[in-house]
């Protein structure tokens, strides 16, 4: 994946910026994908003019181990790779209960967020050791926690898609869609021409889909 | 990974803080640079490896971090521009030739040093601070604070390196080197330096060259006054800055990831005319003269680092020198408690330490929602334990392992190593391995565990190292093993990877960093020459794996070797991008939570890709996470789980 | 004391590990937790339940002896030498062949080959040898199956594994060969009978064999090893006193060895041992001491009379009276096991209330240590 093309800082992007810096976190499980995830909204972000900084969790964590990408964006404040606790304005999450996770580390009254509906079991849970929520108990809290909540059934859209890997993509589409960062689907275009370029129809199927999912939840 | 030899200058790319380094090494005319995997640090040799060929320069993986170093000097030594990046026991491991190398001087060519650590040990087997090996050996330290840094400090360390004579050292750490940020380019050099030794360093004097660190009072004074001359240009260096008023109520002095972090945390309080931030990117020598200044701009210094006390005690000592009659501030910081002296910092942390030290109130979350989530995230969050990937050979083989030293019934003990097997400390790997401590730790430990039979020792002792491992340090173990005739199996687990640190080559696969095919060396065939008994077995074939390692063990006497080969799984599926076998569980053989059976698959052999089903009460196979490794239709003792070949 | 059922943890700290398994097999075979290996039942992984059958069915966990006699005789448990006995006889297989095979007269084959013959048993569930002379339990079918697993080499053998084995839903009708702790272990069972092993109600016959003590199969294997070719070995056989011999018999004669050379590999848990002729078993078989080629048959139960009556019946079966000096010297023996087990038990524990595994009455123990 190369990082072509000329990033030029400082213009006021098409979307504006609510929130400045804007605070994102991407929640999942390791081996999902989220640094990948993180990665093609940054650039599309700073395609876009913005300044972006992405703090992540991996090497280790990646064996199974929950996983977090902090995604700073700003006009033109360089900010620290961490979000604050109680200071994630987004919350994208892969996995239902490290969505909750998030919320309950880094949420407040008026976080929103997109979270696909799969559950992902730990050891811990297959184990016996811990229990996992029921879906319902698990989107009843999430929505508790947030201001406006988009529940997404990202993998199994991308099983009907033929690639449960798509979920991810999807999830994209369904961030974009629901607009809470500044971006729109012309900003995503070329990021994932360019992370993509066997695939890309597949994965622009994917990520129409998740605008889709989530736009017809009004 | 970026392109880090994208040739647009002025232009602003996405780098993560180890991209920028590499982009940094590349416009400052690195022409050698070597490493060995290790997090943080890996992605500077990836990403330099990656366009080696085409931007004319040489990457290579060593075997470890010590090669790598004495590589990096010899290509210093010709005049070439070299580099040397690892994590922080990377650091430990070079302590030798580099405290040498400091005496010795380096070469025409300027030579970096790039420790990364790891503050709370993240993916690391400790937590180390590495600056305080600069003050130890007198070398000169940078940290950056930013993106932009970490370009911008490598690529004047060169300039630095070559102006001294001496090794300079880039310290990092995972919030900055694993970050991404936005770096605008510099250019990029049009051509290399051709590598030549030369042989007269004085011309006049027709003296050799000689890179010797004798004699020492010699060479350490002038490692001494090496260290001034950086100090000097320290004390105007560009980076190191002072934001905030001339008076302040309190003095942050910070460095490397802090900066930020204090920058945020004062913002978020609101104090920005209130409080001012020294960041210092030169860190040893300390600019003593620039410190003085600024020592005088508030009564209450607080000192926000991670992770050792490092830049506090060097600026105490300062301090102590000051002349009598100037105001002593009183410092704050891990000495007083207000910033732990142990693990990462993050924007919260130090935000809450500077209330505490001016009485003020730090802005929490909405205090309601923060109770409630506190109490629903607690009650609805279970564990995310790490565990071994589905289809994992280490899951198998420590199965196995666990099976033959019960079976055997002579307590036998397993030491461990550094890799994605150190898991197997854990449930992972079903709490087998005993001991950890560096790479090769777990075959010297068995060297000594395996000469105690004349103490009445007589537990079987099981060493496990991963093929990358047995490369970079098992191997003079095993030597000691087999000439003291040491009682111990080494057990290698040969993935055909370095997969922990992002899969890397080593002497092992046949391919070198830049991707060229290369001759296995043959781990087997090494111990043969030892005159070591062999095994080799694949780890999926549980039966026999296990009968082989009773066998050993049933064996005694010198050391032996047991080699469990197969590919990870991660490198398998990437490549393969199909599944051996179609897993399903039948639930009309699934006995469940019987005594009988009491749930052995998701209990007790884990496996991410076996779930639970509440509902039935039965096991069942998760078909997104299951890779189709076929293992776990073995170990069910009823039969229950089928397995198809695709 | 009521038996309280517990875990495998409390079965390998409270028998396994306490010395005092004997290898009967009941705990292996059931579950992936539990296996036997060269000797050994080794606890691969705990289960983490709070009671298992591993626990339950155990011979050296607590039994009430009481319990156990009522469920099997009707009657509470006397400590008479000889245990329940309805008939005592001598008898031998009708067939020289069987009878050259087999150990002493053959009796065990003969009632097995009658009760697969007569279809009132499907399988006999036994002991063999593998070819390297180490025994582990297997299921026989037909006459020919039960004739090859004749002989004995003293070795413990955990026969129960084979019957744990049996699937559930399997119809077929079952004997099996037993010692005297098998014996107790199969009673355990049908006082509680397994849900998610073999159906115990299958079990149509329990042959007894008499035991004084049985080998550890790693060490005493360990012994033949390193002085037999092994698979040249016929047969076994440790004549009576005053012989003191272990032989071994091969096509070209007879290699013996000092007894006490063999004592040494005998397991400790055997000297905890109160039963000699198998006291449980529907029909019990030992040697006739003195007399060679003949067993001596302890009938017990309707079960046991009712294979003897058709081994008879069939002409397969020989028997005669026997001798009053023979039953004399039984009793003898078998009561003076029950007195030196009893009191190795007390030494251990201190206290006559406290038995180990065993549930007696004071009454039973007091006259048999008087």
């Amino acid at each position: 994946m190369s990082a072509g093309g000329d990033h030029k800082g400082g213009n006021v992007s098409a979307k504006a910026l609510t929130k400045d810096p804007l605070n994102l976190i991407i929640a999942g499980v390791g081996g999902q994908g989220n640094v990948r995830m993180s990665l093609l909204i940054g650039e599309a972000l700073v395609r876009e003019g913005l300044m972006v900084t992405i703090g992540e969790t991996y090497g280790a964590s990646q064996r199974g181990g929950a996983v977090m990408s902090h995604v700073r964006i700003s006009k033109e404040a360089e900010c620290s790779p961490f979000i604050s606790d109680g200071r994630a304005d987004v919350v994208l999450g892969m996995e239902p209960v490290e969505t909750l996770r998030m919320l309950g580390q880094f949420g407040n009254p008026d976080v929103v967020t997109v979270v696909n509906t799969r559950p992902i079991y730990s050891i811990d849970v297959t184990g016996g050791d811990e229990e996992y929520p029921s879906m319902d108990r698990l989107l009843d809290t999430i929505g508790e926690l947030s201001a406006r909540t988009w529940p997404v059934n990202a993998t199994e859209e991308a099983q009907k898609l033929g690639n449960p890997i798509l979920a991810n993509v999807i999830l994209i589409g369904a961030l974009v869609g629901c607009g809470a960062l500044p971006l729109d689907e012309a900003s995503l275009e070329p990021a994932l021409r360019e992370s993509f370029p066997q695939d890309l129809e597949a994965n622009m199927t994917a990520f129409n889909r998740g605008i889709e999912l989530v736009r017809r939840q009004g | 990974m970026a392109n880090v030899d994208v040739d647009a200058p002025g232009t602003r790319q996405l780098f993560i803080g180890n991209e920028a380094i590499a982009r940094g090494a590349l416009e400052a005319g690195v022409g050698f640079a070597a490493a060995y995997p290790g997090t943080p640090s890996s992605e500077i040799l990836d990403s330099l490896a990656s366009v080696a060929d085409r931007a004319g320069i040489y990457a290579q993986w060593s075997v470890n971090e010590k090669v790598a170093l004495e590589a990096a000097a010899g290509a210093s030594f010709a005049g070439i521009r070299a580099m040397a990046s690892m994590k922080q026991n990377g650091v430990n491991v070079v302590s030798d030739f580099l405290v040498n190398l400091v005496m010795t001087g380096s070469g025409g060519g300027g030579l970096v040093l790039v420790g990364c650590d790891d503050p709370s040990a993240i993916s690391s087997s400790n937590e180390q601070d590495t600056r305080p090996i600069a003050k130890w050996f007198d070398i000169p330290l940078l940290e950056p604070s930013s993106f932009q840094e970490c370009k911008d400090m490598t690529r004047w360390l060169f300039d630095l390196s070559e102006e001294l004579g001496t090794i300079c050292m880039l310290r990092s750490v995972t919030r900055i080197a694993h970050a991404r940020g936005v770096v605008k380019l510099g250019e990029l050099p049009k051509a290399q330096r051709r590598a030549f030794f030369d042989q007269v360093h004085d011309a006049r004097n027709v003296m050799p060259t000689r890179f010797m660190p004798v004699p020492s009072s010699l060479r350490h004074a002038l490692a001494h006054v090496k260290l001034e001359n950086a100090r000097q240009k320290f004390e105007s260096s560009p980076f190191n800055w002072y934001v905030g008023p001339e008076r302040a109520e309190l003095l942050i002095i910070t460095g490397g990831s802090c900066w930020l972090y204090s920058l945020e945390a004062v913002k978020a309080l609101g104090i920005e005319e209130k409080v001012g931030i020294l960041k210092l990117g030169t860190l040893w020598p300390l600019p003593e003269r620039l410190v003085e200044e600024h020592l005088g701009k508030s009564q209450r210094v607080l000192m926000v680092e991670e992770i050792d006390p490092f830049l506090e005690r060097s600026v105490m000592e300062v301090s102590a020198t000051l002349p009598p009659d100037s105001p002593r501030p009183v410092f704050y910081g891990k000495r007083s408690g207000h910033i732990s002296a142990y693990g990462e910092l993050n924007p919260d942390v130090v935000g809450k330490a500077i209330a505490a030290v001016l009485g003020l109130d730090y802005p929490t979350r909405d205090v309601e929602y923060g109770r409630k989530a506190d109490e629903l995230a607690g009650a609805y969050v279970p564990q995310r334990m790490m565990t071994f990937c589905p289809g994992c050979a280490h899951r198998a083989t420590f199965w196995a392992i666990k099976n033959a030293l019960k079976l055997d019934g002579r307590q036998g003990i397993v030491t461990g190593d550094i890799g994605c097997y150190s898991m197997a400390l854990g449930p992972a790997g079903f709490f087998q391995v005993r001991t950890m401590h560096c790479m090769g730790g777990g075959i010297g430990v068995a060297n000594g565990l395996g000469k105690l039979e004349q103490f009445g020792f007589d537990q079987p002792v099981l060493a496990v190292c991963g093929d990358s491992t047995f490369f970079h340090a098992a191997i003079p173990a095993l030597i000691n093993g087999v000439y003291n005739e040491a009682n111990f199996i080494l057990v290698v687990l040969d993935n055909s990877a370095t997969a922990m640190t992002g899969f890397q080559p080593h002497p092992g696969t046949g391919v070198t960093a830049t991707g060229q095919e290369t001759g296995v060396i043959s781990i087997e065939a090494i111990c043969r020459a030892l005159g070591v008994a062999v095994a080799v077995c694949d780890p999926f074939d549980l039966a026999g794996t296990t009968s082989t390692l009773l066998e050993m063990m049933a064996d005694g006497g010198r050391a032996r070797v047991v080699v469990m080969r197969r590919e990870c799984e991660l490198v398998r599926s990437h490549r393969e991008k199909t599944k051996p076998y179609t897993v399903r569980v039948d639930p009309d053989i699934c006995v469940g939570e019987a005594c009988g059976c009491a749930r052995l698959c998701t209990r007790v052999f884990r496996c991410p890709g076996l779930v639970w089903d509440e509902d039935a009460r039965k096991a069942r196979i998760d078909e997104v996470i299951c890779t189709g490794c076929g293992v776990c239709a073995d170990i069910c003792p009823q039969g229950a789980i089928i397995k198809e070949a695709t | 004391m009521t038996t309280k059922v517990k875990g495998c943890r409390e079965l390998l700290d409270e028998v396994i590990d306490a010395g005092l398994c004997t290898l009967c097999g009941a705990c292996v075979g059931a579950c992936p937790y539990l296996v036997h290996y060269r000797g050994r039942v080794v606890l691969l992984d705990s289960c983490n339940l709070a009671e298992g059958q591993c626990y339950q069915y155990c011979p050296r966990t607590y039994m009430d002896m009481d319990a156990i006699s009522r469920q099997t005789f009707g009657i509470p448990y006397a400590g008479d030498e000889l245990g329940t006995v309805r008939e005592i006889v001598m008898a031998r297989s009708a067939d020289a062949g069987t009878r050259a095979k087999a150990q002493y007269g053959g009796t065990v084959t003969a009632l097995l080959s009658v009760a697969l013959a007569e279809g009132l048993v499907d399988a006999a569930v036994v002991s063999k040898d593998s070819e390297d002379r180490t025994p582990g339990p297997f299921v026989a079918r037909s006459a020919e199956e039960v004739l090859d697993c004749g002989g004995s080499n003293y070795m413990a053998c955990p026969v129960l594994e084979g019957l744990n084995r049996i699937p559930r839903q399997s119809e077929e009708r079952l004997a099996v060969v037993a010692t005297p702790c098998q014996c107790l272990a199969v009673a355990k069972m049908k006082l509680n009978p397994p849900e998610n092993r073999v159906d115990i109600g299958n079990l149509k016959l329990t042959v007894g064999l008499f035991c004084t003590w049985a080998l550890s199969p790693d060490r005493f294997h360990r012994f033949l090893r390193e002085n037999l070719d092994l698979p040249r070995v016929l047969r076994f056989d440790i004549p009576p006193p005053p012989a003191e011999r272990f032989d071994a018999y091969t096509a070209s004669g007879r290699t013996s060895f000092p007894l006490d050379q063999v004592r040494s590999c005998v397991m400790s848990t055997c000297a905890l041992c109160l039963d000699m002729t198998a006291e449980f078993a529907d029909v019990s078989v030992g040697s006739v001491e003195g007399i060679e080629g003949w067993n001596t048959v302890v009938v017990r139960t309707e079960a046991g009379a009712g294979i003897m009556e058709r081994a008879r019946a069939s002409g397969k079966l020989e028997t005669a009276e026997l001798p009053l000096e023979n039953l004399a010297h039984l009793k003898e023996a078998a009561r003076l096991k029950k007195v030196r087990a009893l009191r190795q038990i007390t030494d251990r524990t201190g206290s006559r209330s406290d038995l180990l595994y065993l549930g007696l009455s004071a009454g039973v123990v007091d006259r048999l240590l008087r």
